[in-house]
Parts: C-alpha cells; structure tokens; sequence
C-alpha cells in the first residue's frame, strides 16, 4: 500500500495539484471554522468564569441585589456570626479614550478594608501605597497591573484618559500589581480604584454592587449562606463566586450555542468538498483502477488506497485547519465578545490559545470528515470491474436503480420531519436535530429523481437557446444523472440553507423594525448607558423635573429596567409611567387589551408579560409572576400579554409608582422624552446635552438613531448567521466547480472528436456555462419550496425554543431577488476554470486520452 | 490447464447481447494458442473470462482445477495476482508510473518484499531488452516499447499462463514481429501457456493452435499448419 500511495497517488497529486488543493480546501474550511469557533467559545466562557473566580479573591460568598446593595447593608453583614471580613465592590467596564487598547474592568474596592480578601502584590518601589491615606485622599488615584502599564507605556504617577460615562476623565497610576491571582483576571487589564470614589464615577448613589463575604473558618458555605439570606431577605442573593460565573455563563452560552450551527454545517462542507473531489478522482483514474485490479488489486486494496488518500488529506488539512483557526479566533473572539456585551452586558477578553483539546477535536473531524466524504467514493472505486479498463468504449452496464422505493422513503422521511415540527414529541435540541435530521435526508432521497424530472423538463428549453452548444450540455447533464444530480443536491441543500437562514433573519428583522416603530414613539432617548442590558450609570430619579424644564420638551417618562432571576432565567423587569407610555405607543396584545393594562398597571400595581415569558414561563392573564423586592416578596397579577422584544428571556413591565414603592429605589436607566410639536429634536437634544454635560453622561439619542443603533445590535446578534449564509453560498459555488470538472474530464474524448469534427471552441464553452447554469437553476427550482419550509421552522418553533418569540412567516422575496441576480453570475464564474479547460483539450490529446 | 465447460455470457444493457453461447474447450499447460473471429464475435470475452476478468452467465471456466464462475471476487483478484498475466493492445499502462515501476506494480500488490522486487524488475527488463529505460515514463516511449514494458509486466510474477489481446494490433509490422519473437521465446524458454487473441494471420501462424470464433460459438478449432516455427 506504501508504494501504491507513493507512487500512483502521489504522481495523481503532481499531475492534478489545482484539484488537490481544492480536496484539501474542503478539509481545511471545515476545520478552520470549526477550530476557530470553539476555541474562541472556550476562551471566552473560560475568561467569563475565571475573572469571576480570580476577581472574588479569598471571597466564600457574595452578595448581590438587583439594582445594587444599599451602603448600610454593609455594617449589618460584618455583625453577624460567623463572617470574617466583608468588602464592597464596584465592578465596571470602560474604554480607555484610545478606544484600540481594549476594555478595562475597573474594580472599586475598600482598599482599608480589602487585603483581607485580595492579595495585591505591589512591588516594593509603588511606595506611593504604603500609605493608603495618601492614595485615597487624592480621588483620581488608580491602580493597574504591571502587563497593563507595560502594554499601555503607563509609569507609576502618568495619567491615562478614560471614557467614562459622564465624559473623558483622567486618573493617575499610582501603583502597580504583580501580574498573579487577582491581577490576571479579566486578561489583566484591571484597575482598581477606591469603591466611595467609583460610586461617584459610575452613578451608583450609595450603593455597591456587591457586597465579598469572607467566612470565618470552620464555617461553612451553606450555613454562611443560611445565615445571610435569613438576615438580609429574599431580595438578596447570596452566592459562591463560582455560581456567579455559571450563571454569567449560562447567559452567553445561549448565544455562543448558536456559532455550532455554523461549525456543523462548515464541516459538512468539508465532507461534500472531499466527496466531490474523490468522484472526480475515481473518475479520472478509473481505467488505472481497472489494470490495477487486472493486476490483481483487490476490492479491499483499492479502497484501503482511497481512504488511505483520505486519511492523509484529512491529518495534513485538520493540521493546517487548526493553524488557521487559531489565526481567525481572535478576531472571532474580538466580534463574539463585543455581542456578549451588548446584547448581555458581559465581557470577556483575553488572548486566545489553541486549546488542547478543541485541536485534538478539530483534528478527528477534519479526518472524519475527509473518511466520510471519501467513502462513498473508495466504494465505488473499489467495485469498478477490471474489464472496464480494457472495453474500447464505455458501456452502461450499471442498470438504472428502482427509484420508487427512493422516492416513497425520501416522501415519508420529509412527511416525519414535517409532523415532528408541527407536534413536536420532545423539547430543545433533539428536537431540533430530529427535524432537521429527517427533513434533510428526505430532500437528499427527493434530490435524485426529483432533479431527474427537472432536467428533462429543462432540456428542451436550453436546446432551443442554443442548438449546439445546448444539446452537448442537455447530453452532459443527462448522461451522467448521479454526478448532475449530486451536485443538484449540494445546492439544493445549500440554498435551502440560504432560504431558511435568511429568511428567518430578514423576518426578524422586520418584526423588531416593526415593533419599535409601535413602541420606540418619543422623539428623544436620555440614556445613562451606552450599553442596553448592564447599566454603567444611573440617572438621579430627580433629573426627570429639570429635563422637563428644557425649552421644547412636552413630556418625560422614567424607565428603569432590572434583570433580576426567575426560575432561574434572568429575565427584564421593566417599569415606567405606563399612562403616558400607552396615550404614545402601539402595543400588539396576545392577552387582554390596552384599557386592562392601563388600569391594572397605573392603578392596581399589576403586571402585563411579554410574549416570550408566557411561552418560556406558561403564565398569562388570570395568573400571577411572584417577584423578590426589597419589600419582601410580591406576588403580580398579570392583566396583559404583549408582543416584546425588550429582552431574549422574558420580560415583565410595571408602572414605575409599583417600582418606586417596592423597591424603594427612584434611579433611571432611560429618559423618553417627547417634544412639543413644531419643535427641532435636534436643538433640544443639544439643550439636554449641554444641560447634562460634565455632571452626568450625555447619551442622547433621537428616535432614529436610536433604532439604529438597536438595529445594529440585531446585526451583530446575526453577524455569524450571515457568514453561514455566504458559506452555503461557497459550498453551491464549489460543487459546481468540481462537477463541471469531472463533466470535462469524462467527456474528453467525446470533446476531443467533436474538436475534430470542427466544432468551435464558444460552442464548447458555452455547452459547460450551460451546465453550470442548468444545475444551478435546477436546484434552486428544489430550494424554493424547501427553504420556505426551513424559513418557517427557524422562524416558528426554533425561535420559540431559544428566545420564546415566534416570528411571522413571510416569503425571503429579497433574497431570492439576490439570488436570482448573483446564481448566474456565480454558476457562469465556477464553469470558468472547467470551461477553458474543455476548450483547451487538443482533439488528439482528447482521443488518445484512454 | 484452461478447461471451459457449455460457457454462456449475456450482457445486460438496453439490449442484451449474448457474446458467447455455449463454448468448451480445453487448453493444456504449455501450448500456445491463437484465437481468431470477426469483430465482436466474444474474443475478447473469452479471453476475460479466462483470466477471472469476468465470471460467465453460466456455465464452467475451470484453471489449474479452479472453478473461477464459483470464485468471490475476492478470490479471482488472488488468483489474477499469482497464476496469470495479460498483455493488451492498448498496453495499459499507469500514465505517471516510470518504467520500473509500472513492472514493479503486480509484485507490490502481492506484498513481495522489495529487495526482492528490484532483483526481478531488473531482470525481466533485461529480458525484454529495457535495461536501459527504467526511469522513463510510458509517454517517452514508443509503441513498441511500451509493450514491452507490458509484457515485462506480465512476465514478473512468473505466471504460469499468460493471455494477450492483440497485443501487436497497434504496431507496424517490424515491431509486431518483435514483440511475437519475445512471445515465442517466453514461451519457449519458460514454458508458459499463452492464449493470444489475433487478427493477424500471420501472427497466428506464431502458435501452434488456432481456434476460430464466430457469433459467440467456436467455429474452427485445430493445429496451425506448419505453426510454432
Ligand atoms: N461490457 C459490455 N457490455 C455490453 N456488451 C458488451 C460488453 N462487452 C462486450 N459486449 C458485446 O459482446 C459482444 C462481443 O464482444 P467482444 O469484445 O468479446 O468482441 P471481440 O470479438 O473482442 O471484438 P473485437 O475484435 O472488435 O475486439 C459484442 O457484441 C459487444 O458489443
Ligand atoms: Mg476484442
């Protein structure tokens, strides 16, 4: 086997390296995605956990509220038994003004009180902290890590400018950290800062965002736990460090989940790519085959040299695969961090290293992947009969199959599939894979026959285009219906992909467009955070009365939005002045209707849900949501169901009286404020801004930009979605290459007397660019209806299954539009390098091939 | 040595055809035997079914007291390695094997060890009178040379029974005459049965038996006048 590898494939390779490089592309493309996303997934939900962990320090447990921990809560803590030391804690992400070093996490800490908790490790020369005192009189004082400082070109006493949330401050460094434990959190981008000086900086009142208990030894955590929550009420949790990380974790695991998609379907890429590029090659080589087996090759020893190829192809691209990946990851790392913050307010950084075990993976697929594609191919190969190298011509001597059992499999299979997502039986991912699964080896069974009735229905129409040059093309398609119909297939199934994807996005899209345009009415948004899910600042409730005061501004309404878990979900707690809000907005109502809400809000401190939280939840009108609140635990009758798209896990809204009340608590995430008419929202947003300038941050907004910039965090959400989409494009692209090649090569000798006979070069040209067209169109004829069938399963019960919100089913026209427009262009570009190669044949070459 | 028995062989297709329709026969070890017949008149069928190219619709096609129609296929690749050889009018050889290589091939598949295989590679190219084109590559070759190198190729598994499908068809009449001497000389020296099939009278007048074929039926089967010169 060693000198057949050595020698025949190894001079197959020498001779057709293009096509080679095209085998080994596939594997390489499969892998690269997929190595590249799960190396940047694991770096990022490692880097969540581990700044978690190493940002607690020696803390057993803390404790949080929504909205923050009130200053106080602090003394009450440190009194009970069994506590050692406790310390409050600002957590906060800025950028530094030049925005290309990155996030920081900024720490405020109790620097008096926090070496009890942390270990800081500065360097003997930082005498600056030798004296806290001095550190903590001067309120700009910062400390960074040594990597930071290094990286930034930072000396103990330089200052380094800050986008904070009320504008572009400077703190001094005034010590360093040893980069260990706590000084690598967060990739060691870390300053730490005095907590009372950070609560100013960031808006927190007097509240911290936590409170780091240490426990006394020999305590335990559950009964530490015990205690505190008995001591501080259910409107505090009180959790392990670690828990807090899973939690983060479960958060943006949703979303990361969604990148597998893309990995599983770059990988099956791969596999048809390889599958592509053996039939082309058993085809090439199947005389070769047949002397080999005339000489007395086995079956066995033929395939063994094709999977053997296989092999080799699959270690040499899972290698080259992981190189690139780990090349790609960081940027993917980069663009999956940025969602993670602004669709869930949680960042992660750090630097992305191959890990071992996603190279170790990413190697068995990249070699699986290639066995897999080579197989059907080695099988064929192996079972080519010796005769056949000698037969002067080629006979048909495979009889055509019995299609009908085909068919009638592909026709139940897809009716499965069908069923399934219309009553699902089980929930979540089997679910999803069950459908998929059946609904895709269905189509593969229709392709085949399905493509056949297509392409003698087409035959005659490219025929009449162009006598010549359209019958050699019709001949091509027809005479070899497995290869025309594999590659129907791969781009039957990609379109479907591009459909269905598509669709679903576009159909997204336009519903969220929709709905803010019903809901998003004021003229100006006032916002105290860039970042809509993690607030960075907090308006003073009191700010309302001055906005109100601008010349132009007709109203003004408070929304304060906390995410708070429920059954373990994190959902939205939004609350406003509902009256107001109702008089402006549109809502789409599931349950109840607007004069219920209006009343059972303003009036009764009630609740309305939103669509996704019915689904996720199963609670709607008649029924009631039971909240922690730092009154105790209130339970809220729900009066309205409606359409919201405020947050992916549920939302329940309150009238901002019932917050007030409850969670005695008056700050503001965001002012809507509406002007009067006649008057320029421009001008009175740059009123507010001056107004605001300086004293609070001044992110304010009119409407549109608003919804841009929503509409750019939809994007981005989707980002990964769309580079799915252009990969199932490459893949159509790609198959289409390789059956024009192997079209050319089976029909060299056909082209070659043709040649001979005085057909003209265009005419053979234009034969392959017709085939390629026929085979694209032909698979988009397939794609139509079933990508409709995908569009509308993404859209009903996988959207269902991951945000609770169903989307409308509308028809991707714009997408067929693009597709419409660019397939031709496309199918026209990959006949290209089959066409010049079909032309360049010389006539004897041709005839002389065998 | 060969011994076919009411041999039968359709093809199925769009029509089918019937090549051969009831064929016995029985060839000895050591003779050398031409077959002749008009265009498709199952010639070259015949000559598959004898090497376990191929199995008969019906009937038996027994070699070295093997019933190859009963052998897997499997066991027909193991006896094509070891107990016969073929030369084609075509050659066939592998395009992008050098010379040595393409005679190497047969010996590698068998798993015979490779010291052992460059001793007998050299040797039978000297034998066919190649020494001096090891490294070439089929495509620098002549005509004639490249079958040589096929018959070298057939020669190096030492099998007892050779089979040649007008293996001078595509040579001049000087070149044909090589190849036929280099054939009578294996013959001759090695004692190896050869079944050649022909179109050419003369070649035929080569061997020393000449079994005509017509229609799938043995016509004409008997001793070459004045054959095996
Ligand atoms: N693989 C095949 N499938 C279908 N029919 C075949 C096949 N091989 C041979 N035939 C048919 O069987 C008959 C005998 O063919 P065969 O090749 O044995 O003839 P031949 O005597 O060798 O002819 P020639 O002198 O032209 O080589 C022919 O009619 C041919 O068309
Ligand atoms: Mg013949």
């Amino acid at each position: 086997m060693r000198f057949l590898l050595r020698t025949l494939s190894l001079s197959y390779v020498r001779r057709h390296l293009a096509k080679t490089t095209l085998t080994l592309l596939g594997v390489v493309v499969g892998v690269t995605t997929f190595s590249s996303i799960r190396s940047a997934q694991e770096t990022l939900v490692k880097g969540i956990r581990s700044t978690v962990d190493r940002v607690a320090g020696k803390a057993h447990l803390q404790i949080t509220m929504v909205g923050g921990v009130p200053e106080e809560m602090q003394e009450k803590v440190r009194s009970l038994s069994g506590v050692r030391a406790t310390s409050p804690v600002i957590e906060q992400i800025v950028v530094t003004e030049k925005g290309e070093l990155g996030s920081l996490m900024v720490i405020g800490i109790d620097l008096l009180g926090d070496r009890e908790m942390r270990e800081y490790g500065f360097e003997g020369e930082d005498a600056d902290l030798d004296d806290p005192l001095l550190f903590l009189s001067q309120p700009d004082s910062a400390i960074f890590t040594r990597d930071f400082a290094a990286r930034v070109g930072l000396k103990t006493g330089d200052t380094l400018s800050l986008r904070l949330p009320a504008g572009v401050k400077k703190v001094a460094a005034r010590g360093l950290l040893t980069p260990k434990g706590f000084a690598e959190a967060f990739g060691g981008n870390l300053m730490v800062m005095d907590v009372y000086a950070a609560q100013d900086l960031f808006g927190r009142g007097r509240r911290f965002d936590r409170i780091d208990v240490r426990l006394e030894e020999g305590v335990s955590i559950g009964q530490g736990t015990a205690t505190l929550q008995k001591a501080l009420g259910p409107a505090y949790r009180v959790e392990t460090p670690s828990r807090r990380g899973e939690q983060m974790e479960r958060l943006v695991g949703n979303f990361i989940s969604g990148f597998n998609i893309s990995s599983g379907f770059a990988l099956a890429i791969g596999t048809f790519l390889i599958f592509n590029a053996f039939n082309v090659a058993v085809n090439r080589r199947r005389r070769d085959i047949g002397t080999l087996r005339a000489l007395g090759a086995t079956p066995r020893q033929v395939r063994t040299l094709f999977l053997s190829e296989a092999l080799i192809i699959g270690i040499l691209g899972g290698a080259i695969g992981c190189l690139a990946g780990t090349a790609f990851s960081q940027g993917l790392l980069r663009m999956m961090g940025q969602t993670t913050e602004t669709v869930y307010g949680i960042s992660g950084s750090g630097v992305v290293t191959l890990p071992p075990g996603v190279a170790l993976q990413s190697m068995l697929l990249g070699v699986l992947a290639s066995l897999v594609g080579a197989w059907g191919p080695a099988l064929v190969a192996s079972r080519i009969s010796p005769t056949e190298a000698f037969a002067k011509g080629v006979f048909q001597t495979r009889a055509p199959g019995h299609a009908a059992p085909r068919i009638l499999a592909g026709l139940v299979l897809f009716g499965v599939s069908v069923l399934l997502a219309l009553h699902p039986p089980f929930a979540g991912n089997v679910f999803i894979l069950s459908v998929v699964i059946t609904g895709a080896i269905g189509l593969v069974l229709l392709v085949t026959p399905l493509s056949r009735a297509l392409l003698i229905m087409a035959v005659p129409l490219v025929s009449k285009a162009a006598p010549v040059a359209g019958r050699l093309s019709s001949d091509a398609l027809l005479g070899n219906p497995r290869r025309s119909s594999g590659t129907i297939m791969a781009m039957a199934l990609s379109l479907t992909f591009v459909l269905g994807l598509g669709g679903y996005m576009g159909s997204t899209k336009s519903t969220m467009v929709r709905w803010m345009d019903d809901v998003l009415t004021c003229d100006l948004f006032v916002r105290a955070s860039a970042n809509f899910t993690r607030p960075d600042f907090l308006f003073p409730g009191a700010l309302r009365e001055e906005l109100l005061s601008v010349p132009g501004v007709k109203a003004v309404e408070s929304y304060r939005g906390i995410r708070p878990i429920y059954r373990g979900q994190q959902i939205l707690v939004g609350s406003i002045e509902m009256g107001g809000v109702l008089d402006r907005t549109k809502y789409e109502f599931l349950q109840g209707n607007e004069q219920a809400m209006r009343s059972g809000l303003t009036l009764e401190g009630k609740c309305a849900v939103s669509e996704n939280f019915f689904g996720r939840f199963g609670l709607g009108v008649g029924q009631q949501v039971e909240l922690d609140t730092p009154s105790g635990t209130v339970r809220f009758p729900i009066v309205a169901v409606i359409r919201d798209f405020s947050s992916d896990q549920g939302s329940v809204f309150i009238d901002r009286s019932t917050f007030l009340r409850l969670w005695h608590d008056d700050r503001v995430d965001v002012y809507d404020v509406s002007i009067k008419s006649g008057t320029d929202p421009g001008k009175v947003r740059d009123l507010i801004r001056r107004k605001l300038a300086g004293e609070f941050p001044a992110l304010v907004s009119t409407r549109q930009e608003f919804k841009d910039e929503i509409g750019k965090a939809i994007d981005a959400f989707y980002a990964l979605m769309r580079i799915t989409v252009f990969l199932a494009v490459g893949v159509a692209f790609l198959g289409i290459v390789t059956s024009l090649l192997i079209s050319v090569a089976e029909r060299s000798r056909e082209i070659g007397i043709l040649k001979a006979l005085g057909a003209v070069p265009q005419q053979i040209g234009l034969s392959i660019v017709g085939e390629a067209l026929v085979l694209a169109l032909v698979g988009l004829v397939i794609a139509l209806p079933a990508g409709d069938l995908f569009a509308s399963f993404m859209e009903g019960p996988v959207a269902k299954t991951f945000t609770g919100w169903g989307m409308p089913h509308q028809y991707p026209w714009d997408i067929l539009g693009q597709l419409l427009v660019s397939l031709p262009v496309i199918s026209a570009l990959a006949a290209w390098v089959p066409a010049r190669q079909g032309v360049r044949l010389k006539g004897t070459e041709a005839i002389t091939y065998e | 040595m060969l011994k076919l028995q009411d041999v039968f062989k359709t093809y199925e297709g769009k029509a089918e055809v019937t090549a051969l329709s009831g064929i016995n026969l029985t060839i000895g070890a050591g003779e050398m035997v031409a077959i002749m017949g008009p265009s498709g008149s199952g010639k070259s069928t015949l000559l598959n079914l004898m090497g376990g190219l191929d199995v008969p619709t019906s009937g038996q096609v027994m070699v070295g007291g093997k019933d190859l129609a009963k052998e897997s296929e499997k066991g027909r690749s193991l006896f094509r390695r070891s107990k016969v050889s073929y030369i084609f009018q075509a050659y066939h050889l592998m395009p992008t094997l050098r010379v040595s290589q393409n005679v190497a091939l047969p010996l590698h598949l068998a798993g015979v060890p490779a010291g052992e295989i460059a001793q007998k590679v050299a040797r039978v190219l000297r034998e066919v009178g190649l020494d001096g084109r090891t490294n070439h590559l089929p495509d620098e070759l002549s005509g004639g040379e490249r079958q040589r190198v096929a018959i070298a190729r057939a020669l190096v598994t030492d099998a007892p029974l050779l089979l040649a499908d007008e293996p001078t068809g595509n040579l001049d009449t000087a070149r044909g005459e090589e190849i036929l001497s280099l054939l009578r000389s294996i013959h001759r020296e090695r004692g190896t049965t050869i079944v050649m099939i022909t179109h050419d009278h003369h070649a035929a007048s080569a061997c020393e038996r000449l079994i005509r074929l017509r229609d799938g039926k043995v016509e004409d089967d008997g001793a070459v006048a004045g054959g095996g010169r």
